[in-house]
């Protein structure tokens, strides 16, 4: 049986970030649509620092409005947008020396095209509706000495205190050789790996000894057993942060493969109160039906994992092995 | 310190104190835009070649040092599976930096630097093919002001060169050229991704622009790869390999994080690293870790390096980028002039952060037999 030799991953990092007085200062600014500059020295620092960037030492929060337009010093024209992009429509990435700064903002310029753009221009910013203090309430720069501003006055700048970055990346994985055979395995409901033939020990999707450093090709493969001892485990009781599914207090436990030291950790398991679980006691793998085994666990990153292919382990009833064997282990 | 003499006078075989280090084998796995060996079995390989180039075994290695970043492998801790390819059990000495393997080397040169061992292992490995550089690049810039612009590397290293076109201090063409130079060089270089594109000049300038005023041959190809260099300390290198290429100076220098504050058609930085690192008087060979054709220049204008120095003959980063290997890939390859081509000084260079943000700069000499 085949498998796919590439898994698609996103991750995501919901950050919120605390600003501190000098950017807080700014961002602040922008929601009464005002662009805020710091003195260092002879210099207007725009966006502010918190510190002179040729000594090191702290500034004086000393501010300067300055703005709203500006002169643009470089730019580059980004024909295809891509969704990391502030713009959906082609735009130039920019370099601007607002009015009364000394260093320049980088920025982007809603000019409509590429010829109607050079260096020297003058510019200024087309505001957000709703402005919430982050550097997109300035939406952009566009041609011209005057600022786009929705209806209306601005109110009053907000005290902006922190700042919402979600980030969120795709990863295409391909599999290594080692893997993909791993894989292929796992769906045909075998648990498979190398054994080492210097320190004899077996190592599941990896391709490598961890402890000799040697690569292990497919001629050391061979057939493990679906059954192991709990070596280990924790309860863990869910706090809520993005991600987490669980709301109960739930197990993971390490299990160590029937005759070898290979453990596979974070293992579920199965119809036993987490209360019960014990160091020694015996356990069998319960393997996913065979429609539902699914790869996209699989990746280079790591030691393997048996994740979409062994729902977790069920007690098989026997007698606990001492749990003093396990005593000297990590996992 | 060594009592070479100063460069354009008669060189004299240097007299190597125990304090010193030098580079006595490399080893690399050529650039490809898409590998299919997870990180640690490419660690694995390049460990066991420069090893075996030098017929040690990993139990001889006192210190080792990866370069990796989990940005770009796409998982948490993933340094902790690289260290498997050093076989980290019984308990061995190592380290790793969220950086180009060029600062491992850093690292592991001040390891060295303490006496009390004599052999250390740099690595560098990474695979850009498994995401989008554009997407990741602004998770490493200011999280502030430029995260949520998502500037992307390419846009970046376009105001950059335009800045440096309009300044007068470089134009289009000599942009080309250095394109075509490199990929020329590449093309006698299995190590290279990009050994058999356009070499032609006008046939280059009359390319349309990816990011104006850049084009396609402006830019780097994405790149999976891996390096490593062992570091020997003392009288023990001259006994590894006839003639080491000795470390005479390594220095790292930063400057502001936000690329908008600074000077971007100068780089600082560098030139402070290589003060540091000894100067460039002499220099036969410089490896730079340019991989935007602008930033050679800048490099070069920087440095001060004469018109006579070879820049890049390995096709440098602009042919082979595996991010977190590039740096120490130029390093590497300054070693080997002196290693196996019979070169006197060279220097190996290495940046990071946004539009040259930080640089390193190695200087390696070999003696005169
Ligand atoms: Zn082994």
């Amino acid at each position: 049986m085949t498998v796919s030799t590439q898994t698609v991953s996103t991750i995501q990092f919901p950050y919120k970030r605390t600003l501190g007085p000098v950017m807080g200062r700014f961002f602040s600014e922008l929601t009464a649509r005002r662009i805020v500059g710091i003195r260092s020295g002879e210099r207007v620092i725009v966006p502010p620092m918190e510190y002179d960037p040729e000594t090191g030492n702290e500034l004086a929060r000393d501010f300067v409005e300055v703005g709203p337009a500006g002169t643009v010093r470089s730019w580059t024209w980004v024909a295809e947008p891509i969704a990391s992009h502030p713009l959906d429509r082609p735009f130039a990435f920019v370099l601007i020396r607002l009015d009364g700064a000394d260093t320049d903002l980088v920025h982007v310029l809603d000019a409509g095209a590429e010829d109607a753009v050079h260096t020297g221009m003058r510019v200024a910013p087309r505001w957000r509706d709703e402005p919430v203090g982050r550097i997109d309430d300035i939406v952009c720069f566009v041609p011209g000495e005057r600022a786009e501003t929705p209806e209306g006055e601005p109110g009053e700048a907000q005290e902006v205190t922190t700042m919402e970055y979600f980030s969120t990346i795709t990863y295409t994985d391909v599999l290594s050789p080692t893997l993909v055979r791993y894989a292929s395995n796992l769906r045909a409901g075998k648990l498979t790996g190398q054994r080492c033939p210097q320190c004899n020990r077996v190592f599941l999707g990896r391709g490598y000894c961890s402890v000799d450093a040697i690569r292990l090709g497919p001629e050391l493969d061979e057939d493990l057993p679906d059954r192991g001892v709990v070596s280990n485990y924790t309860i863990v009781t869910p706090t809520p942060y993005p991600g987490q599914k669980e709301t109960e207090p739930f197990a993971r436990a390490s299990v160590v493969l029937e005759g070898d030291e290979m453990v596979i950790a974070q293992q579920q398991i199965l119809d036993l109160p987490v209360s019960e679980i014990r160091v020694g006691m015996r356990v069998r793998a319960e393997w996913m039906p065979e429609a539902e085994r699914d790869a996209a666990e699989i990746t280079s990153k790591g030691w393997g994992t048996v994740a979409g292919f062994i729902r977790g382990w069920r007690p098989t009833g026997e007698p606990d092995e001492p749990a003093e064997q396990y005593m000297n282990r990590v996992f | 310190m060594t009592t070479r003499q100063k460069a354009g006078e008669t060189r004299e075989t240097a007299v190597r104190q125990d304090s010193d280090i030098a580079i006595v084998a490399t080893a690399q796995l050529p650039a490809v835009r898409r590998q299919e060996l997870t990180e640690t079995e490419m660690l694995l390989m390049v460990v066991d070649e420069a090893l075996g180039k030098v017929d040690l075994k990993r139990s001889d290695i006192g210190f080792s040092c990866q370069g990796s970043c989990d940005y770009i492998s796409g998982g948490t801790f993933s340094f902790v599976p690289n260290l498997d390819a050093m076989g980290a059990w019984p308990p061995i000495h190592e380290s790793h930096v969220e950086m180009d393997g060029a600062w491992a080397m850093y690292e592991a040169w001040v390891r060295l630097r303490h006496g009390d061992i004599d052999i250390a292992v740099a690595m560098g490995s990474g695979k850009s093919s498994t995401g989008d550089p554009a997407a990741i690049y602004p998770l490493e810039l200011d999280p502030y002001y430029l995260a949520p612009l998502g500037l992307d590397p390419v846009s970046l290293a376009a105001l950059q060169a335009r800045q440096l076109i309009e300044s007068g201090k470089s134009t289009e063409r000599e942009l080309a050229e250095i394109a075509a130079r490199s990929r020329r060089d590449a093309a006698g270089n299995p190590n290279q991704q990009v050994r058999t594109a356009e070499q032609d000049v006008d046939k280059l300038l009359a390319e349309g622009y990816l990011r104006n005023p850049l084009r396609r041959s402006d830019l780097p190809p994405i790149s999976d790869g891996a390096c490593a260099v062992v570091l020997v300390r003392g009288p023990r290198a001259a006994e590894l390999t006839e003639r080491p290429a000795w470390i005479t100076g390594i220095d790292h220098r930063s400057e502001v994080h936000n690329p908008a504050l600074r000077d971007l058609t100068d780089s600082a930085s560098t030139r402070l690293a290589a003060t540091r690192a000894g100067g460039v008087a002499g220099v036969e060979v410089a490896e730079l870790m340019a991989p935007f054709t602008a930033q050679e220049v800048i490099l070069r204008q920087s440095l001060g390096l004469a018109d006579d120095v070879l820049i890049n003959p390995s096709g440098g980063a602009l042919t082979g980028n595996p991010l977190m290997a590039t740096g120490l890939v130029r390093i590497a390859d300054a070693a080997e002039a002196i290693l196996a081509d019979g070169r006197s000084r060279t220097l190996g260079h290495a940046t990071s952060g946004p539009a040259l943000q930080q640089n390193l700069v190695c200087v390696l000499e070999g003696d005169n037999r």
